[in-house]
């Protein structure tokens, strides 16, 4: 099904945009207290899908990267979607030597390779819900978040997931590309909101604004 | 008493540029321009010569951090405010290196607007009394 442009207006997706914007920007401030990486931030891109369509989607934005690790997360409530971060596979033993710099103490006993999951697991947690947090506070609404879920690229789970998106359903993708700056990795959070959040989105996003008249 | 009245606006957001106008305090008339990037921010600035300029960080074209040097190379007194969503402790301390004058964060608050345009009054009077 082709998504329905008229949704949203250009105002909608111009005040979601900034929103993303603002979102992301609060997220990496979290991050940084917790390890000791820079990120460079993009400017978001928000796109209205066909659910159909999104499974394209995200193996055409995956392309750029050699193999990846998606970090999942359900969100629920008015405001109600999934939140990903994607991350090439094998960056999280980058990250983890940022984190042994920062504290050498923190990662003795944990064995490498569960080392550098939970640490992209963790990562992903953090921008995930603090992106999705901040959305959420600033449409004057909360939400509840299911417990994050790796899934590997080319994995029998990537392929059921991008199978499990209802073709009939229009989708609101907003997608921040960004950079840990100390060892050049580049990766994404995208935020993808359901079909039944919609109305109340555009109703959300009027109000925001109408704060500003 | 030397007055601000005339401010430069530089985001790509539509919504963020409307968002800080209406954030700007409605006690005297200012005078407000808008640029979407920093390229279009340096050229406003040539031809607006603003008293301060409200400028976002994450743009296409320039960005916030090419754009400050830019202007202070027309203007090395010029205000700038970076009003930005990126507030990593880094961010901050390198729009202050490159001569910000002050960062505010996003989204716009009328109160934090209001208080950097009279600390701004405020350098602007005190660098007009030492010279």
């Amino acid at each position: 099904m082709n998504p329905d442009k008229s949704l949203f207006s250009e105002e909608q997706k111009d005040i979601l945009q900034e929103i993303m914007n603002i979102a992301f920007g609060n997220a990496t401030a979290d991050l940084a207290d917790v390890i000791d990486v820079y990120v460079e931030l993009s400017v978001p891109d928000i796109e209205l899908l066909g659910a159909g369509e999104l499974p394209g989607y995200i193996v055409k934005n995956l392309q750029t990267y050699s193999q990846t690790v998606i970090i999942n997360q359900r969100f629920l409530g008015d405001f109600k979607g999934s939140g990903f971060f994607v991350f090439p596979n094998g960056a999280g033993h980058d990250l983890a030597a940022i984190l042994e710099d920062s504290n050498p103490q923190c990662c003795e006993a944990i064995p490498a390779v569960s080392l550098e999951k939970e640490i992209i697991m963790e990562i992903g947690n953090i921008l995930i819900g603090a992106c999705v947090g901040k959305i959420s506070e600033l449409l004057n609404t909360s939400v509840i978040y299911s417990p994050p879920q790796a899934i590997y690229e080319k994995s029998v789970e990537f392929n059921r997931f991008l199978k499990s998106f209802d073709p009939a359903n229009t989708v609101i993708a907003m997608k921040t590309v960004f950079r840990f700056q100390q060892k050049d990795i580049k990766g994404f959070i995208l935020v993808i909101t359901d079909y039944e959040s919609i109305e109340w989105l555009k109703d959300a996003l009027d109000k925001f604004m109408e704060s500003y008249q | 008493m030397v007055m601000i009245h005339r401010i430069l606006i530089v985001d790509d957001s539509p919504v963020a540029r409307k968002m800080l106008k209406s954030c700007v305090p409605k006690d005297r008339e200012y005078e407000i321009q808008e640029a979407g990037n920093g390229v279009e921010g340096v050229e406003k600035y040539k031809e607006f010569s603003p008293d301060i300029t409200f400028l976002d960080l994450t743009m296409p074209v320039m960005d916030g951090y090419k754009t400050i040097p830019e202007i202070r190379k027309i203007n090395p007194e010029a205000i700038i405010i970076v009003i930005t969503a990126d507030i990593q402790p880094k961010s901050i301390a390198e729009v202050i290196s490159l001569g910000a004058f002050t960062l505010l964060k996003k989204p716009a608050r009328k109160e934090s607007i209001q208080d950097a345009i009279e600390q701004a009054e405020l350098k602007i009077n005190n660098t007009v009394k030492q010279i």
